[in-house]
């Protein structure tokens, strides 16, 4: 297992990275292991011990609003205990969790809901007004608060591994949203990996800031944590991250790029380690990582590690051991995936990869021969490092880490009734510039002069209706049309941003 | 010690200055510049902001968040009154 790794991790921890056919095992063995230890921070303290209780008596309200095994259904809840305790107890029970951002509106939840045909969701009290919609238009879905609770036990069941665990979204490869199925081995393989060629990976404090509905949050964060006896504190607020680290004391934080940058800048700017002296290692990725942030961290004594992974494939593809990193490359290919390079595109499938997209449609151009088509240009090293080169697929991903469909805002924009068409793409600091082609005809009919400031107006317009990393940062008129494909396409590469 | 208007505006600038995309110019940052649409601060940007004024003025938003705020004037409204209290 992972035997590449074996040289770079120490020998009593290697010996304790251990596989499980499912997370049913996993939690047996994390709560027969380290019981008494703390496992969630949440306002209060949750041992591994109190939290099996509260997982067994949500099974209990599961099974009472006819969430079943086999049955879907979703989770709508912030970074919070509510959350972990629900997605514990659905992924033992066989009944998989759809994880559903907050930021979604409640058209959304109830269009996802009535799709995926979810028996159950699972909600945080403020969200209420996320529901509504779902509640009076499709009552057949239970409506369950997350803070329900039953005394009454319901054991858990021993779910087949190759059994959906999880349904994550994802921009995928042609940038419309999906849902990727993550089974319960590849949810165990990539929690796994995550222990690779760290020599302190075991009993350890994270501090969770990114969000449990992100594969990076969800695997690398909150299930490596409980994997290895670890405590995890949810900051509620990221502006009080560097409260909570004062209070809390994290030993391991995992980042996006752009939060570590973050607090590198804060550090500049206030003269002090804004991470405290406990913090040992960074896990970064999610998004590109700058080898300056390798360099800059191991200046305050923390290693930093990027690495490379997907919400396709349960989160971790590779990463970097701490005895051999190497900032421009994302590190070595974990064991168990099977990978080829196909025109400079990686190509995975293995025991990490998901089983397909919700919607059977949208698989059809995601495989080939049987692989994964990433959609990110690789090299590997002669060592077998890999480096991301470049990317095929038309998805936006932030520096925070963050997907955004150009293709999804564009049809925002282009239905103001002044843009003939437009198009969405990110800059070297990774804002998001929307490029425009006015529509001359309507603009003279409606006797605009400033053509600037009344299409400015219309995006500002809609961009307070998106969540804010989906917002346009920059606003450029064209007064010629954009380079075209035959089929009259814009031409993505040959406009915008041509640096890709 | 009370804090004049100026006296916030130019810590402010220097904590904007931090979190703002390289290629806006400073003469953008006026009391009147939108945070997005002007000043082009990123989701991560506006978060810096948020820590770094709690930092350098010792208070704490509330129950506002960053989101409330449309322009530099409104955010050095809110700190001048935060002070006051």
């Amino acid at each position: 297992m992972n035997e590449k790794f074996k040289k770079y991790t120490d020998e009593d921890t290697f010996s304790k990275i251990v596989d499980f056919p499912n997370i049913t095992s996993m939690w047996a063995h994390c709560v027969s292991a380290y019981g008494d230890n703390i496992a969630i921070v949440d306002s209060e303290s949750y041992t591994y011990n109190k939290l099996d209780k509260d997982v067994c008596g949500f099974r209990t309200v599961l099974k009472e609003n006819a969430a079943l095994p086999g049955s879907l259904i979703g989770i709508l809840c912030p970074n919070s205990y509510g959350f972990v305790k629900a997605y514990l107890a659905a992924a033992t029970f066989g009944t998989p969790a759809v994880l559903m951002p907050t930021h979604l509106d409640e058209m959304t939840v109830f269009g996802i809901a009535s799709k995926f045909g979810m028996k159950a969701v699972v909600y945080d009290e403020s969200l209420e007004e996320k529901v509504k919609v779902l509640r009076e238009k499709n009552p057949a879905v239970a409506l369950i608060p997350s803070s329900a609770l039953s005394e009454e036990k319901t054991p858990a069941v021993p779910v087949p591994s190759e059994a959906p665990a999880a349904i994550l979204f994802t921009g995928g490869t042609t940038g419309k949203s999906k849902g990727a199925k993550l089974s319960q081995r590849a949810v165990i393989a990539g929690t796994r990996n995550g222990c690779y060629g760290i020599k302190e990976i075991f009993e350890q404090r994270y501090l969770l800031v990114l969000p449990l509905t992100h594969v990076f949050g969800l695997i690398r964060n909150l299930m490596t944590s409980l994997y290895t006896g670890s405590a995890l504190y949810i900051c509620r607020n990221n502006k009080d991250m560097f409260r909570d680290v004062a209070v809390f004391k994290p030993t391991i934080m995992v980042l996006v790029p752009a939060l570590a940058e973050m607090a590198l800048n804060l550090s500049a700017q206030f003269g002090r380690n804004m991470w405290g002296p406990d913090l040992k290692t960074i896990i970064c990725g999610a998004a590109p990582v700058a080898p300056y942030l390798v360099t800059e961290y191991d200046k305050l004594g923390v290693t930093l590690l990027p690495g490379y992974g997907l919400t396709e494939s349960a989160n971790l593809v590779s990463g970097n051991p701490e005895a051999l990193n190497k900032p421009e490359s994302v590190g070595l290919i974990y064991d168990g995936m099977e990978y080829k390079i196909v025109d400079g595109e990686l190509w995975l499938k293995g025991i990490n990869m998901m089983d397909g997209y919700v919607i059977p449609e949208d698989n059809d151009i995601a495989y080939e021969d049987g692989y994964f088509k990433t959609g990110d240009l690789v090299r590997i090293d002669d060592e077998g490092f890999l480096y991301i080169t470049g990317r095929t697929k038309e998805i936006i991903v932030l520096p925070t880490g963050e997907n955004v469909s150009p293709a999804e805002l564009e049809v925002k924009f282009c239905a103001i009734d002044t843009v003939q068409d437009c198009l969405v793409f990110d800059d070297d600091n990774g804002r998001l510039v929307l490029e425009v082609l006015p529509r001359m005809t309507k603009i003279k009919a409606s006797g605009i002069e400033d053509i600037y400031g009344h299409i400015k107006a219309e995006v500002d317009r809609i961009n307070n209706t998106l969540p804010s990393f989906e917002r346009i940062n920059k606003l450029i008129i064209r007064d010629t049309d954009f380079v075209r494909t035959p089929a009259m396409k814009i031409a993505r590469n040959l406009n915008g941003n041509v640096k890709k | 010690m009370a804090m004049s208007r100026n006296d916030i505006i130019e810590k402010l600038t220097d904590v904007m200055k931090m979190a703002m995309p390289s290629e806006i110019n400073e003469k953008a940052l006026n009391e009147n510049a939108s945070l997005v649409n002007d000043l082009g601060l990123s989701s991560v940007g506006v978060l810096y902001v948020v820590i770094a004024i709690e930092e350098f003025f010792n208070i704490r938003f509330d129950d506002v968040g960053f989101a409330d705020f449309k322009t530099v004037g409104d955010v050095v409204d809110y700190i001048e009154k935060k002070l006051e209290a």
